[in-house]
């Protein structure tokens, strides 16, 4: 059991080199990136309605989300754990507020331009977006 | 001597070796200081989480991202008495109620609420949950503990195998941690800290006031104060990494390793991991008990050798005089020098230098 607890504990700090999250490969304070959300939600007939606090049909993002490192990020934040390891846990926030927002009955999907500048360089931007949901009403 | 004679020298001591991780009992009480510290440490590390709960929030109200589907979501009012059963079980293994037991059910508490969710990730809490699984796998009660003091065990040895595999669990998390920076040129170069020191100095200068914090930013903001500030602290964490092995070295590793954890502790937030990283300190201690012979006028020499590193003798108006494992003998300042660095809470000012 020892040497495989060994072999695995070697795997997971190789693994950090590939996995955003670096879990259990103990890469600590590995970037000072920042990063920013500018978040609208897309209507089935193609407008796109800008969320710029966080706020929409009774929801908030904050709320949602409880967890420190990606609440408020309408304004430039540290990048917790780097920005791929940010921009993975926005995608995956996205997909879970899509499923988790039952009296939203008007939104399609979420979609979600990040802004970073990893370790000062910058700006960059990507996209990212929740899948469509199924509207139906309640 | 031959090559064959050397690959069988070579070949004997790895063997010995073996035998004395796998085979030999030897102290736990250096486990039992680690399972000492990580009960308040568990519940300091649950505490937002009963926070929440008690406002009424637990993990199925916020964004949760699975680490595999197959994880069960317990229900609220189950997980809410999970968390309370952690913290019970935290209090029984710092006092050493039960200890082996408590271990366990602390362990498994903290694990399945780490698991539940990638957003509870948190290096310093993976640190603290191979802990309790290195302590949880040895028979850690035998000494600091009230089962030792219901039912006295013959002696404090037991086997040290989980010992050695936290050993390598330590060392790997200082050398992880160094080397992904040393790799990173924008981590070595400075760049990074640099750039993380710029954003919070105006935290600093409201914590400094402007009369210190003008100056002190002045340094700390030059950006050739960190082409000299990464290096070196690359090269700690890598001191600390490979350091800590050699008995040559081990002192002034763990002397490294102490200041390093007061500075993050003083200039980040890592909840848990300062604490937790000071005391896994602990598994380092060879592992024997009272084999040094103290004679001492001093009684607090007893109450602060928490490693059992003396058999200590107090006599009041005696001069200090200890006999160390080999035979050699210390005598007067000289012993309590000796005695400095061997005790936990005198060893950061201690000499230890001068006694390898």
């Amino acid at each position: 059991m020892a040497a495989a607890i060994v072999v695995v504990q070697l795997g997971l700090v190789a693994n950090g080199y590939r996995d955003p999250h670096n879990y259990f490969a103990f890469q600590p304070f590995n970037e000072s990136s920042t990063y920013a959300v500018a978040l609208v939600r897309v209507l089935p007939d193609g407008e796109r309605v800008a969320v710029p606090d966080g706020r929409w049909e009774g929801y908030d993002w904050d709320e949602l989300i409880g967890w420190r490192a990606l609440q408020g990020p309408w304004r430039q934040r540290h990048a917790f754990s780097g920005v791929d390891a940010v921009v993975d846990y926005l995608d995956h926030a996205l997909d879970w507020m899509a499923d988790n927002t039952p009296d939203d009955t008007t939104t399609l999907y979420l979609e979600a331009t990040v802004t970073y500048y990893r370790n000062a360089r910058g700006p960059y931007a990507t996209v990212i977006r929740s899948p469509d949901r199924e509207l139906g009403g309640p | 001597m031959t090559a064959a004679a050397a690959a069988s020298t070579a070949a004997d001591r790895r063997r010995r070796w073996l035998d004395q991780v796998f085979d030999e009992p030897a102290s736990v009480r250096a486990v039992a200081i680690v399972r000492i510290v990580l009960g308040p440490s568990v519940i300091w590390h649950l505490r937002p989480f009963l926070a929440d709960a008690l406002n009424g929030v637990t993990y199925l109200d916020v964004f949760q991202q699975k680490w595999w589907p197959w994880v069960p979501n317990a229900p609220a009012g189950l997980y809410v008495a999970l968390l309370w059963t952690g913290v019970a079980a935290a209090v029984l293994m710092t006092v050493g109620l039960w200890s082996r037991p408590a271990t366990w059910v602390t362990l498994a508490v903290v694990a399945y609420n780490f698991f539940l969710s990638e957003t509870h990730f948190r290096h310093n809490r993976a640190f603290l949950i191979i802990l309790l699984a290195g302590v949880a796998l040895c028979d850690n009660g035998r000494v600091l503990s009230l089962d030792a003091r219901r039912r006295p065990p013959p002696d404090d040895r037991a086997l040290l195998w989980p010992v050695w595999l936290l050993r390598f669990e330590a060392a790997s998390i200082y050398f992880a941690s160094g080397f992904s920076k040393l790799i990173d040129p924008d981590w070595v170069g400075g760049r990074v800290l640099h750039d993380r020191t710029l954003r919070y100095q105006d935290d600093a200068r409201d914590a400094l006031g402007d009369t210190l914090g003008g100056p002190v930013l002045e340094v700390l903001g030059a950006r050739a104060f960190h082409w000299v500030l990464s290096p070196v602290a690359v090269a700690t964490e890598l001191f600390i990494a490979l350091g800590i092995w050699f008995r040559r070295t081990r002192l002034a590793a763990v002397w490294v390793a102490v200041a390093f954890h007061i500075g993050i502790e003083v200039s980040a937030q890592v909840e848990v991991f300062s604490v937790i990283a000071i005391g896994a300190l602990a598994i380092w201690v060879t592992p024997s008990t009272r084999d040094r012979e103290l004679i001492t006028p001093r009684r607090w020499v007893r109450w602060l050798d928490w490693t059992a590193r003396f058999d200590i003798t107090v006599v009041a108006g005696a001069s200090w005089r200890m006999v160390d494992r080999d035979g050699t003998v210390l005598e007067g300042r000289q012993a309590r020098r000796f005695v400095m660095t061997r005790l936990p809470a005198t060893f950061l000012f201690s000499q230890f230098w001068r006694y390898q």
